[in-house]
């Protein structure tokens, strides 16, 4: 038992550096506003949330897209962790727990896993500032230390943990939080890839930026459970249509309804054409998605 | 105190339900991290939580996108208290894909994309029939990924 506890010192050490690395003591933050009235109104919306769901892909789905479409790994344009600090508000909490999400799951897949480790200790400040503790903890930080060097294990571990934040606050009724969330990881994906494919332009990565025109859909349809009852939502819903007009140039994908069979498995979307950009379309979304993106972390 | 007594009866009971609501949801993500999970192996979990409390009669939809060229699993996971549902997968002019009722029940189906196409989950638990019992238990609709 002695022999376990001073084994991990070392863990805690590290944990403790990871902590001071981003950033001190919480500031004094304002709080967002989460209307607990049961009028008619919002039982319509709990209603329509409650079955109704839009499955954007998560932070880690679309680093994974990324990588198999050739992208590079550029740390300088992840958001800074010193940033970590600005965030007093609940909304822009939220929203950045979603961008540091993102880019944890970024430096995970290209398996970079000091920054993955720094991002991890602003991702907790984070939730933790949201009152999300029991779902990303210390003992979170110390699994993912302990399998540093297991790349697979520690995709696992971050995967678990975004989901059980994105489950407890829907659980809490506090999917405005929740959605903003996802909102700020969907657009700091788009970012990275823009961002990645103005120095790395490659097919493929256009094509799994021009097939983002879809998520945002859902995403759009997601935000708008909630556009009525909260201002931030409704201010990030005007970015996502911005972005829609300019996605709405791009030829829509998603005109292959074959299905077929190949080896047992069922084929659906047989005889779509693939997605493309064209250089003004590209050009267009990796401004204003970094305009937006700016907004967010700044 | 007359006054008082029906506030404080209906602020208790509202209380209740609102805790009752709380209590099962975080039952609900139990049952989807313990049950459905692992289940969807070898892909790995795409971390969305689509999941809801729904009793006889009642539908969940779940709207999603399939990347071209990537696989996927998409499993509907149903607490034993609902008994078996019926859902299915539709493509964006409602055609079934697939379909699982639930007299004969698949829990999962997998496929791969050949363009990015968007898709619907559709889910709808059978009447209640005659008993005068009505179970509400939880539905988790999950997506996995292959990397």
């Amino acid at each position: 038992m002695i022999a376990m506890r001073t084994n991990l010192w070392p863990v805690y050490l590290v944990v403790a550096a990871f902590l001071t690395a981003c950033g001190g003591d919480p500031p004094a933050q304002d709080t967002l506003n989460v209307d607990n009235g049961l009028d008619t109104a919002k039982d319509e919306r709990i209603a329509k949330t409650k079955k109704i769901f839009y499955s954007i892909p998560s932070p880690m789905e679309t680093a994974a897209l990324l990588k198999k479409a050739g992208a590079e790994y550029n740390s300088k344009i992840l958001n800074d962790v010193k940033n970590v600090d600005k965030y007093t508000a609940a909304s822009q909490q939220a929203l950045n727990l979603g961008v540091y999400g993102a880019d944890l799951s970024y430096a995970s897949v290209f398996n970079h896993t000091q920054e993955s480790m720094f991002y991890t200790s602003c991702s907790r400040k984070l939730a933790d500032r949201l009152g999300v503790m029991s779902a990303f903890n210390d003992s979170t930080l110390e699994l993912m230390q302990a399998n540093m060097n297991d790349r697979d294990a520690l995709l696992d571990i971050i995967s678990e943990t975004y989901w059980n934040v994105d489950a407890y606050l829907k659980e809490n009724g506090r999917d405005n939080i929740s959605a903003l969330m996802i909102a700020g990881g969907w657009v700091e994906g788009l970012y990275i890839a823009t961002q990645v494919s103005a120095t790395n332009d490659t097919p493929d990565l256009r094509q799994r930026i021009a097939e983002q025109k879809l998520s945002l859909n859902d995403l759009v349809g997601l935000l708008g459970s909630y556009e009525v009852e909260d201002a931030r939502l409704t201010a990030v819903m005007a970015d996502m249509k911005a972005l829609q007009a300019l996605f709405a140039e791009v030829a829509d994908p998603a005109n292959g309804n074959a299905v077929t069979e190949e080896n047992g498995v069922t084929v659906v979307g047989g005889g779509g054409a693939l997605a493309t950009l064209t250089d003004a379309q590209l050009t267009a979304i990796r401004d204003k998605a970094a305009a937006i993106r700016n907004t967010y972390i700044n | 105190m007359r006054n008082v007594r029906p506030i404080l009866v209906k602020t208790l009971l509202t209380g209740a339900v609102l805790v009752s609501a709380v209590v099962a949801n975080a039952q609900c993500r139990s049952f989807a991290k313990n049950k459905c999970v692992p289940e969807l192996a070898p892909f790995k979990f795409n971390e969305t939580f689509n999941a809801a409390q729904l009793a006889p009669g009642e539908e969940a939809e779940v709207n999603l996108t399939f990347y071209s060229g990537q696989e996927y699993r998409v499993m509907v996971c149903t607490h034993p208290i609902l008994g078996e549902v019926n859902w299915k997968l539709v493509d964006e002019n409602n055609r079934i894909v697939f379909e699982s009722l639930a007299d004969e029940p698949k829990h999962h189906f997998d496929l791969k994309a050949a363009s990015t196409v968007p898709m619907k989950v559709i889910v709808w638990v059978p009447g209640a029939g005659k008993s005068d019992m009505v179970h509400v238990g939880c539905v988790a609709i999950m997506v996995g990924f292959k990397e």
